[in-house]
């Protein structure tokens, strides 16, 4: 593509992307990761297809009812671009799995709907020095920040204690603005180009159509990562 | 007794409970735990949603002065001055 060039094109060729979640920011991530030709995509969902997912997990489709999401994933980003690697992992992502799941990564998105979990990918992304895709949503609002182990706050010294977990329904928008936020910054960091969100958090409000970014810092007291880890290269 | 002018903004959910922006004249001293409080406490909904029981903020609650993260549990012993910012807002937790 003329936008990245032959050698861009080759680097993104080169990439294993992690996502985690094929949910309502794991479906515009990982669409828009496979049309932009990352080369191998490891998807992981442990859920079915439910009628209430989809106002926002663009992924599936009505006749999709049931079906795992895993199978449906693989076989839709497979569809859009038969040129790249998919890996629908059909799995829980716990302290078990996500060592597996994460092994040949060179990025881990959080598309995830639980912090606990969630810090389980920090952990990882830490212990691999590899870069962690951070976003969160709930109704018209959310948060996306890019974690660069060893360079920048890991996602607990941003956010150390869980939120609740969510009673809102997501508007699917909101899914698409935070997931395709997302998906920039897999492809600046695999590209090298442009500035991350490195150590700074989005905030974007739907409702007043108004994004704020505040600068986070590295906890100095941090249980997750608190002098433990090398930089990322 | 001598006020200053600071400005509380909630975002996100604490928002819509409690309003963006508060313009808040306040007395000189008053610790940025209070100041919350007061802010807070045109809605019991949006003030509950930010204090537990105890009237401590909630954990996963971020309390940023003028652009810096403060430790929430720190906001009672910080004295807010003239022209602070105070921004409190909720992480989100779905995907």
């Amino acid at each position: 593509m003329m936008l990245f060039g032959e050698e861009g094109q080759e680097q993104l060729q080169d990439a294993t992307i992690f996502i985690a979640g094929a949910g309502g920011l794991g479906s515009p991530v990982s669409i828009y990761l496979a049309v932009l030709g990352v080369g191998t995509l490891i998807i992981a969902d442990n859920d079915r297809v439910d009628q209430t997912n989809l106002n926002r997990q663009i992924l599936y489709r009505d006749q999709d009812i049931g079906r795992r999401k895993a199978a449906v994933a693989g076989e839709r980003l497979q569809e859009v671009n038969p040129d790249i690697m998919v890996k629908a992992v059909d799995a829980t992502i716990d302290q078990h799995t996500v060592s597996s799941l994460t092994r040949d990564a060179d990025g881990i998105v959080d598309a995830l709907d639980d912090f606990p979990t969630r810090y389980l990918l920090n952990k990882a992304a830490l212990e691999k020095g590899i870069p962690l895709f951070h976003g969160g949503i709930s109704g018209f609002f959310g948060q996306a920040t890019t974690i660069l182990p060893g360079k920048t706050p890991c996602l607990r010294c941003i956010i150390p204690q869980p939120p609740p977990a969510e009673v809102f329904p997501v508007a699917g928008v909101t899914a698409g603005f935070i997931g395709l936020i997302q998906a920039t910054e897999v492809c600046k960091y695999l590209l090298c180009r442009g500035d991350l969100l490195a150590g700074r958090l989005l905030l974007w409000d739907g409702i007043q159509g108004r994004i704020e970014e505040i600068p986070v810092e590295t906890d100095p007291d941090c249980e997750a990562c608190a002098g433990k880890y090398k930089g990322i290269s | 007794m001598i006020y200053v002018k600071v400005t509380v903004r909630f975002f996100a959910r604490f928002g819509e409970l409690l309003g963006n922006t508060q313009e808040i004249e306040a007395r000189e001293g008053i610790s940025v735990a209070d100041l919350v409080k007061e802010a807070a406490s045109r809605n019991k909904a949006g003030y509950d949603t930010i204090f537990n029981e105890e009237g401590a903020f909630r954990d996963f609650v971020i309390v940023m002065r003028n652009k810096k993260r403060i430790r929430s549990q720190d906001a009672g012993s910080i004295p807010v001055g003239e022209g602070d910012e105070i921004a409190v807002f909720p992480p989100v937790a779905g995907g």
